[in-house]
């Protein structure tokens, strides 16, 4: 045996373990839950171990399902525009910053709330937009407003929580894009006689589209599965996709249709995935 | 300084507060003296802390989650490395294919891969009467898959960066393929290793939406323990809470940024 | 320490043959050069020596041994990597010591050895820096210091001066050839300089598209290349197309006759004479060789002064001659360039 062949089954032997445990506990689950939400639901034996499309019908059929469905992909929607017309200017900002200590500094700051976790930011929201919250607080006090504004509860209120959850990954994403694009074609531009902001317009951001587009993607599909945002911040009259999925397997136990709308998210999400990173992989630099 | 520039400088400031106001302020909440929160607050205590304490939930979910995160941490970088090692410095067959498999669980939605986790231990359980779900074992497992992408990307990268010259370097100064690992590999990766470390730890120790289905009564981790209680309460016992879940993090940051240059890794 | 001999080493890739039947015998003591353009296979036929390569088919040895199936580490032959390898986490002194505590030497005797070799490469003050915190040239002489610390049997250096500045490469180059010549180590060293090759080698060896074209001294691959690669790559060399009349004689396109020492086949051939060989001049006071051309420019360089010129049948000729000489002769008179039979050579 050659020293080539020797490396080769030695590399497997390292790689092994890592990969059994996913596709073990990843790949095998989630084939478990494509075949699950093809089956149909009895309450006696929880499933009928027949093969039938008849649960996703149900979610586009019925118009309770069918406007969740919708809403979750309206307010997705929403959240991404949003994200990407706040967060570009910022990482642009950020990417031409001439002072490497700022620039570590603002991404910091942007990436810290990321890390501290949904759970907790979502916490933060509902202190400030509570009736009782900081924002009708300071409303009330300058004489906006006479009566405290129901903020909370609404889907405004999930908008305004799930762009600051996704707004970081946006800044982050367009930040390295917009380095890609090297100055010295603004500086070009502006030979020629633009200005700054025309310069931005008509040179870099034609280029950057293929990253807003790809940012835009992950945003979407970040938006569209997010669990702790619609439920403490939508409450029971907001509907999304994301506590559906969790409400049908767990309390409702209605596995087939859970496993249903589970495969629907994960469908989205693989082909934003796919767009996105053939996206990012044909850079023009 | 042009009004223009003024007003773009503005603009980025006013986003930079948005993103991390949210925190301050439940920072400053969890000091408030009044039962029910409520601005401006009558007077200040940290009365709020020992009580979070107190309650069983909190203080067994923050037990959980901690255990959780280190063992998870350990296991995802045990796995991890060598993986890490094989495919970049040797060769695996299907390469690209095996990459991608690895950082799988980066790419599925939390909450799909919670449901699917979770109807798997069951059919686990009825199968071989062992049960994962509400389990410890349970939770280890799906915390260690959370880290394996983290670890994969971040020893990656530091081991693309350092190249493989030096320890082609080791070899020909007579050194075996052991003794190259532990001599020139391992420390030459060691930032990228802590980079790893770091991120599973706060990767599963924030973990929610997969979690959420395999936990049960007794075995909770912290964030579905503040969102539990959220679902009825908002005082300031939570903000206490929520600001120890800021502080650990902010603290696994700050101890890993003299290791890693943090503002670089992004 | 012994020579190293290569008997038609092959390496390929797929459809590509990146080393094609390479045989290379180096005495003991020797320096040798592998010479040529990127791609041409120097560094995979170093890496083959080294063991980093596995030939597909040939052999590798050592003196006597056949080191061909020997791994890397079992070897004993000191390598300079490209940007040195030196290892970020140790010191210089650790760096050095690195290949002796691999093979398990006593602690004095390390620490004496380590002693010495940062003598020999005049770093001895420098033993607790950081590779980060040294120059160029010093990382070098670390390089260096570490590969022979182990006393090994080859030293092998892969294109050790690329990195460095103009003028530090002339000087390290010198201390190397210097350090080697005291060692009297077997010794190969790839580059793509041939100034450089040139300058401190003993033999050189000029590989093209993954063969070996020569292996001799300078003054061989100048004075009497083998091929017209060899010819054109060593140096400047002027063509002129044509054929091998008879013995001895060579006729141009246009049907000129000119003479040249040395034999080669009949067929189509080139002519080959070295710009500093030419003499351009009135065509009436041309001797020997002659043929008559147009000039098209001239570069004056300081020392030298070259000339592009054109013959009838369409040569590109350049002339290189001291500016001390006369200028070129007035404008209109019939010039012609000269050379001596003896300083012609014919290639394929």
């Amino acid at each position: 045996m050659g020293p080539e062949k020797g490396a080769r089954l030695r590399g497997l032997a390292l790689v092994l373990p890592a990969l059994l445990l996913v596709a073990a506990f990843l790949l095998a689950p989630l084939a478990l839950v494509v075949r699950y939400s093809l089956d149909v639901y009895d309450p006696a034996s929880l499933m009928k171990g027949v093969f039938s499309a008849e649960n996703y019908v149900k979610l586009v059929s019925d118009p309770f399902y069918l406007r969740v469905l919708v809403f979750t992909g309206e307010i997705a929607a929403l959240s991404t525009a949003i994200c990407l017309v706040l967060g570009y200017p910022v990482a642009y900002f950020i990417s031409r910053s001439t002072s490497e200590k700022l620039r570590s500094f603002l991404i910091i700051i942007t990436v810290l709330p990321l890390l501290m976790g949904n759970a907790v930011r979502a916490a933060a929201w509902m202190v400030i937009m509570g009736t009782k919250g900081l924002a009708n607080a300071m409303m009330l006090g300058a004489g906006v407003i006479d009566e405290p504004l129901k903020i909370l509860y609404t889907p405004t209120a999930v908008v305004i929580g799930l762009v600051s959850v996704l707004l970081p990954f946006t800044i982050i994403t367009l930040q390295s894009v917009l380095d890609a694009i090297p100055g010295s074609l603004e500086e070009a531009g502006r030979s020629l006689g633009f200005s700054p902001l025309h310069t931005m317009f008509s040179v870099v951001m034609p280029l950057s589209v293929p990253g807003m587009l790809a940012a835009g993607a992950i945003c979407f599909c970040l938006a569209m599965n997010a669990y702790a945002t619609p439920v403490l911040i939508g409450g029971p009259s907001v509907h999304m996709m994301g506590p559906l999925v969790y409400q049908q397997i767990s309390k409702v136990t209605n596995w087939p249709f859970g496993s249903a709308l589970a495969c629907v998210l994960m469908a989205v999400t693989l082909t934003m995935t796919v767009i996105s990173t053939t996206i990012l992989s044909r850079r023009y630099f | 300084m042009t009004f223009g520039r003024a007003v773009y400088l503005f603009f980025v400031a006013l986003i930079m507060v948005f993103l991390v106001a949210p925190l301050g302020v439940i920072m400053w909440a969890s000091f408030f003296a009044d039962k029910i929160l409520a601005f401006p607050p009558s007077g200040y205590t940290v009365a709020y802390y020992a009580r979070a304490w107190q309650l069983a939930d909190f203080s067994q979910g923050f037990m959980t989650s901690i255990q959780v995160a280190v063992c998870a941490t350990v296991g995802s970088l045990l796995v991890g490395i060598p993986a890490a090692l094989a495919i970049e410095r040797l060769s695996v067959p299907a390469r690209a294919a095996v990459r991608e498999v690895l950082l799988a669980p980066m790419y599925v939605p939390a909450i799909v891969a919670g449901a699917a986790v979770y109807l798997y231990y069951i059919q686990f359980e009825i199968k071989t009467e062992f049960q994962l779900t509400a389990t410890f074992l349970g939770l280890l497992i799906a915390h260690t898959l959370v880290g394996i992408p983290w670890t994969m990307r971040l020893v990656s990268a530091s081991l693309v960066s350092n190249g493989g010259v030096a320890e082609e370097a080791a070899q020909s100064l007579g050194a075996n393929a052991l003794q190259t690992f532990f001599l020139v590999t391992l420390p030459v990766i060691r930032s990228g290793i802590i980079a790893a470390a770091l991120f599973s730890f706060i990767a599963s120790f924030t973990e929610l939406e997969l979690s959420l289905f395999l936990v049960g009564p007794g075995k909770t981790t912290l964030p579905i323990a503040i969102i539990n209680y959220l679902e009825w309460n908002l005082d300031s016992t939570i903000a206490a809470v929520a600001t120890v879940q800021i502080v650990i993090i902010g603290a696994a940051l700050l101890v890993s940024d003299r290791f890693v240059n943090l503002g670089r890794d992004f | 320490m012994a020579g190293v001999e290569l008997r038609s080493i092959r390496k390929t890739y797929g459809d590509l043959a990146a080393v094609d039947d390479v045989s290379l015998d180096i005495r003991d003591g020797e320096l040798v050069a592998l010479l040529g353009p990127s791609g041409c296979g120097k560094t995979t036929t170093l890496r083959a020596i080294a063991g980093f390569v596995q030939p597909t088919s040939g052999t590798v040895h050592f003196g006597e041994r056949d080191v061909t199936a020997l791994p890397v580490h079992k070897r004993n032959v000191g390598m300079v990597f490209q940007g040195y390898a030196l290892f970020p986490h140790l010191n210089v002194s650790d760096n050095v010591r690195f290949g002796l505590r691999v093979r398990g030497w006593g602690k004095s005797r390390v620490a004496e050895r380590v002693q010495r070799m940062l003598q020999w490469v005049q770093l001895e003050k420098l033993a607790h820096r950081r590779p980060r915190e040294l120059s160029g040239g010093q990382q070098q002489r670390v390089a260096l210091a570490r590969a022979m610390a182990i006393e090994p049997d080859v030293l092998l250096l892969d294109e050790p001066f690329s990195a460095l500045d103009a003028k530090l490469r002339q000087q390290m180059r010198t201390e190397i050839r210097q350090l080697q010549r005291e060692a009297g180590i077997t010794s190969v060293f790839v580059t793509h300089d041939q100034e450089e090759a040139m300058a401190i080698a003993d033999r050189i060896g000029v590989m093209s598209h993954g063969k070996l074209e020569q292996l001799g001294s300078a003054q061989d691959l100048y004075q009497r290349p083998v091929s017209r690669f060899v010819a054109g790559f060593i140096g400047k060399c002027n063509f002129i197309e044509g054929r091998v009349a008879q013995a001895r004689e060579f006729e141009s396109r246009d049907g000129t006759r000119l003479a040249f020492t040395g034999s080669h086949a009949a067929g189509n051939a080139a002519l080959c004479v070295r710009p500093e060989h030419l003499v351009l001049g009135p065509a009436s006071e041309a001797r020997g060789n002659r043929i008559p051309v147009t000039l098209k420019s001239a570069t004056y360089l300081g020392p030298a002064t070259e000339y592009e010129l054109v013959t009838a049948a369409g040569d590109q000729l350049l002339v290189s001659a001291s500016s001390a000489g006369g200028g070129v002769p007035r404008e209109g008179t019939p010039l012609a360039v000269s050379w001596r039979p003896e300083d012609g050579f014919v290639v394929a």
